[in-house]
């Protein structure tokens, strides 16, 4: 019941952000944008027509009532169709954020719990060699761009001057062993770049934690180091390692595999943006900036209360 | 002095270094002293004189780089502690020697409640039920006067006050019966009130358990009120020992005659100033050959910088000064 | 032996030693060092003129006269890519001076106003940047300036300065309760000069790093945005030389790509460790070793 009541409150304190992350796509793109009237009409359009399509597109309306109207667009999913492909904007999104999530997972997965792994070793071996070798790992998967990294581990693993093991791009989920053909590479790609933010990150906190007074309290109590590693350093680092994980979930399903998806031909949400900016394609511009911005202050959301499921110290009221 | 003669803890020429940017530093150097069975000794000096290290180093406690025991022998009941491997030093921890920390607000473990914090240490050192162990915990957090133990026993330290947080951890270094505690400035992040009356608790417990105290301090007023007998630090060396009421009334170090002439009081006569001791603390870093107080001792003589003043017994009443001009 | 000399080092000189005695860090400066020096060199005309020129035949493999060989149309492949170094430095120290200064800004007016409307307003405003992910922000903003060739720099202000600002204003925050801003309000001295005269100085330290944190990012999202087209419009970049040589990869030629890949890896490394032995040397807990 508590955690309902801070739910709501949590909501309804994220009803600004919505307005201003829509205000700013609305700006962005159909404010500001470029004017589609042209776009949408034929050769020599006559003066009648052209004020046809103006008032269709809502050029000849007042900003308050333009922005409304995004509004209800946003709510009801309903952006109408796109200017490239003519298909209903939201059901190109049904079909693509599917594949998105699929290609997105295991990296994801991967990445984070790989992340944990390392930066605890480097964490407990603090200033030995391990440390130091993973550190350099991590410091050389941050410095790589994620391009280079696609294109790297494509060239090694993919093509026929390789090892040519994987498929070059492309797609298929109609068995598990061919999804794994086909996600595997962009995952390498994915794994090895966010590896070294993450450790890094992840070791930080670690490091922190066992810093800490409760942990000399705990020494000083002759509780053995594997018990105070996992009581005291590992729990209380959880918090901020479970906060930034969930944070970072709308980022990986869209901005990640905007490269991903269109480098490795991916029928994903990615791609279908990356077409979009390509071809100006307004109506589905629309829809996947709200929607990820939106998605991102859901996040917010998720985040603050999975912080009070495991920090007691985070009161409720 | 005490009940039985042969000593609780005898420590000899004790030194703990510390690695920095310009090369190591000795926090404690050389020390030597001894606490009998049941004996409140406090131990005494300004932020720096390497009190705390001291204690530190008693349950080895020195976070091993940047800080090293250079030398010395800490022979508790017989047994030389730095000699012992990690394990069985563990189990004297919170066992047999306890130690408190001077900030109640962070000493203990966020996302546990106090119950699973002190049941973890009592059935770790004693072999008790959990139901043995939890009632054990309840009467302890009763006796340091925590009021309705039975529900603050289930709570998270956020829940608790300060004062309530060091009861707790006093109820937990005491709930093995150990023979020695170190209170590393238990009070001073508590406020006046509190501060008494958690001095007192402390004061009744160890009688009640027949323990030894080693209080670390700065505070003169705490040392003259519950202390036998008092170790004054300086620049990592022992200055002067001597029984409290003896320190008090016939100190024989310079600095320990500064310390105690500083001390702000009510007097007949109103002083335009406070007294203090001229100069400060040395530099660890750029220690001198001779007595470090001599820079700032209005009675230093040549022969005081050049070789350090050993410890040594002066007049009947137990002192031991430092120093080659003392009162 | 005088005990009554102050001894305690401002953070800046403590600093300088710490990181003149980190190796790794010194290394990373004096690479960084040769890059810069190389961009001013192609600034200043002195190398690197003729990357646009066809200099040699199709496909040339790396030769003394061209190091790394020739791209598709002939052109070669190392002045483009030592121009590119210019186009880094130019991206990298535009938006880490624009990140840092306008993070700087408003995190500081938030910190010291916070908990008022001023603050509740930039913190909403962080948080709606934050939301939309940056790619999508930068398309954005390139449909809406159509294909200016600033909207790579304009998106990329809009994004960095956040993490600055939030540090800043957590700071400051801290900075306002200790006591010498009451000793500066109690000699009468006004709000913007104790902002920018007394509390803004002390936060240099996280300033600095975050710039070099900055022109890294700036760096590293170049590539990808010229490799989408939304980066770099005229002139040449690493992401412009990767975006060409995706097609040139998969007929096995890979120079391209390589001198690209290579020399950004390089500078983005160099800069990455400089950075860390930056912070580390600014950290008043870390403790170096004597040599």
């Amino acid at each position: 019941m508590e955690i309902l009541q801070y739910s709501l409150r949590k909501c309804v304190a994220g009803i600004p952000l919505v307005v201003g992350v829509t205000l700013i796509s609305f700006l962005l793109i159909v404010y500001f944008g470029p004017d589609q009237t042209y776009s949408l009409l034929g050769k020599n359009p006559t003066a009648e027509e052209i004020a046809e399509v103006r008032s269709q597109l809502g050029y000849d309306r007042p900003f308050v009532a333009r922005y409304l109207e995004y509004l209800r667009e946003v709510v009801t999913l309903d952006f109408g169709n796109s200017v490239a492909t003519d298909e209903r904007v939201s059901r190109i999104l049904a079909r693509t954020i599917p594949v998105s999530v699929l290609l997105a997972l295991p990296g994801f997965v991967l990445g984070n719990l790989l992340g944990v792994g390392l930066a605890l070793l480097a964490a407990y071996f603090r200033g030995t060699w391990i440390d130091k070798l993973i550190m350099a790992f991590a410091a050389v998967g941050m410095s790589v761009s994620f391009l280079i990294a696609i294109i790297g581990f494509q060239i090694v693993l993919s093509s026929s001057d390789g090892l040519n093991l994987f498929p070059v791009r492309g797609w298929d989920t109609s068995t598990p062993w061919q999804y794994l053909r086909y996600v595997t590479v962009p995952t390498l790609a994915t794994v090895f770049v966010a590896l070294g933010y993450n450790t890094r990150f992840y070791r930080a906190v670690i490091v922190e934690e066992m810093t800490r007074d409760h942990v000399r309290t705990a020494r000083a109590f002759g509780v053995p180091p594997a018990r105070i590693f996992y009581r005291n350093i590992l729990k209380n680092s959880m918090i901020p390692i479970v906060t930034r994980v969930v944070f970072s979930i709308p980022f990986i399903v869209i901005s990640g595999s905007l490269l991903l998806e269109s480098y490795f031909g991916i029928p994903g949400v990615g791609k279908v943006t990356y077409d979009a900016i390509v071809a100006g394609d307004q109506p589905v511009l629309k829809a996947v900036v709200a929607l990820t911005a939106v998605l991102f202050v859901v996040a917010q959301l998720l985040t603050d209360i999975c912080y009070r499921l495991v920090d007691p110290r985070v009161a409720l009221r | 002095m005490s009940a039985t003669s042969e000593p609780l803890l005898q420590v000899r020429d004790l030194s703990v270094e510390f690695a920095t940017d310009t090369g190591p530093v000795r926090a404690v150097d050389s020390i030597s002293f001894t606490v009998a069975r049941g004996e409140t000794v406090a131990l005494v000096g300004e932020s720096g004189c390497g009190k705390t290290v001291t204690g530190l180093a008693l349950l080895g406690l020195i976070p091993q780089p940047p800080g090293r025991v250079a030398s010395g022998e800490i022979l508790f009941a017989g047994q030389d502690l730095l000699r012992l491997p990690e394990p069985a030093l563990r189990k004297r921890r919170g066992s047999e020697i306890s130690m408190i920390f001077q900030e109640p607000m962070t000493a203990l473990n966020p996302v546990f409640r106090i119950g699973s914090q002190m049941l973890d240490v009592l059935m770790r050192h004693q072999q008790l039920t959990r139901q043995q162990a939890r009632a054990a915990a309840i009467e302890m957090l009763a006796k340091v006067g925590l009021p309705a133990p039975e529900r603050r026993i289930d709570e998270y330290p956020h829940q608790l006050s300060g004062g309530m947080r060091q009861r707790v951890m006093i109820a937990m270094a005491l709930s093995c019966g150990p023979q020695l505690l170190i209170a590393d400035e238990p009070t001073t992040a508590l406020d006046v009130t509190t501060q008494a009356q958690v001095m007192e608790q402390m004061v009744r417990l160890q009688d009640e358990f027949g323990m030894a105290l080693i209080l670390i301090t700065h505070d003169l007023g705490v040392v003259a009120a519950s202390c036998q007998r008092a170790l004054v630090m300086y620049a990592g060396k022992i200055a002067e020992t001597a029984p409290v009421a003896t320190l008090f009334s016939q100190p024989r170090h310079p600095y320990t005659r500064g310390l105690l002439a500083s001390i702000p009081r009510v007097r007949e006569r109103r002083l335009e100033r406070l007294p203090v001791i001229a100069g400060m603390v040395p530099d660890l870093r750029q220690l001198p050959e001779g007595c470090r107080f001599a820079d700032r001792c209005p009675k230093a003589r040549d022969y005081c910088r050049l070789a350090q003043p050993p410890l040594e017994p002066i007049g009947n009443a137990g002192t031991e000064v430092a120093c080659y001009v003392p009162e | 032996m005088s005990t009554l000399q102050a001894h305690g080092d401002s953070l800046w000189l403590k600093a300088r030693r710490k990181f003149r005695a980190d190796r790794v860090g010194m290394a990373a400066l004096v690479v960084v060092l040769v890059y810069a020096v190389a961009a001013a060199g192609v600034t200043l005309g002195l190398w690197a003129g003729d990357w646009a020129e066809v200099t040699g035949s199709k496909w040339a493999p790396a030769s003394a006269e061209h190091w790394f060989g020739t791209n598709i149309i002939g052109q070669d492949i190392f002045a483009r890519a030592l121009y590119s170094t210019r186009t880094a430095f130019e991206v990298g120290v535009i938006v880490a001076l624009g990140a840092t200064a306008l993070g700087a800004l408003l995190g500081a007016v938030a910190g010291f106003y916070s908990a008022t409307w001023v603050d509740e307003i930039v913190i909403w405003f962080m948080g709606v940047l934050d939301s939309v992910p940056f790619i999508l922000l930068v398309a954005a903003i390139a449909y809406s300036l159509e294909g200016s060739p600033w909207a790579m720099h304009v998106a990329m202000i809009a994004t960095f300065w956040i993490t600055t600002a939030r540090l800043v204003r957590g700071e400051v925050i801290k900075l306002k309760g200790l006591e010498f801003v009451e000793a500066a309000h109690a000699i009468g001295l006004g709000e913007l000069t104790i902002i920018g005269r007394h509390i803004v100085p002390n936060t240099f330290h996280i300033l600095l790093v975050q710039a070099t944190i900055s022109f890294v990012a700036a760096i590293k999202s170049e590539v990808i945005l010229s490799f989408l087209g939304l980066g770099v419009k005229d002139g040449m970049s690493w992401g412009l030389m990767i975006s060409e040589s995706t097609y040139e990869v998969l007929a096995g030629f890979f120079n391209n790509f390589l001198a690209a890949s290579v020399l950004m890896f390089g500078l983005v490394m160099a800069f990455n460790l400089f950075s860390d032995a930056l912070q580390d040397a600014l950290d008043p807990r870390t403790v170096t070793q004597s040599p």
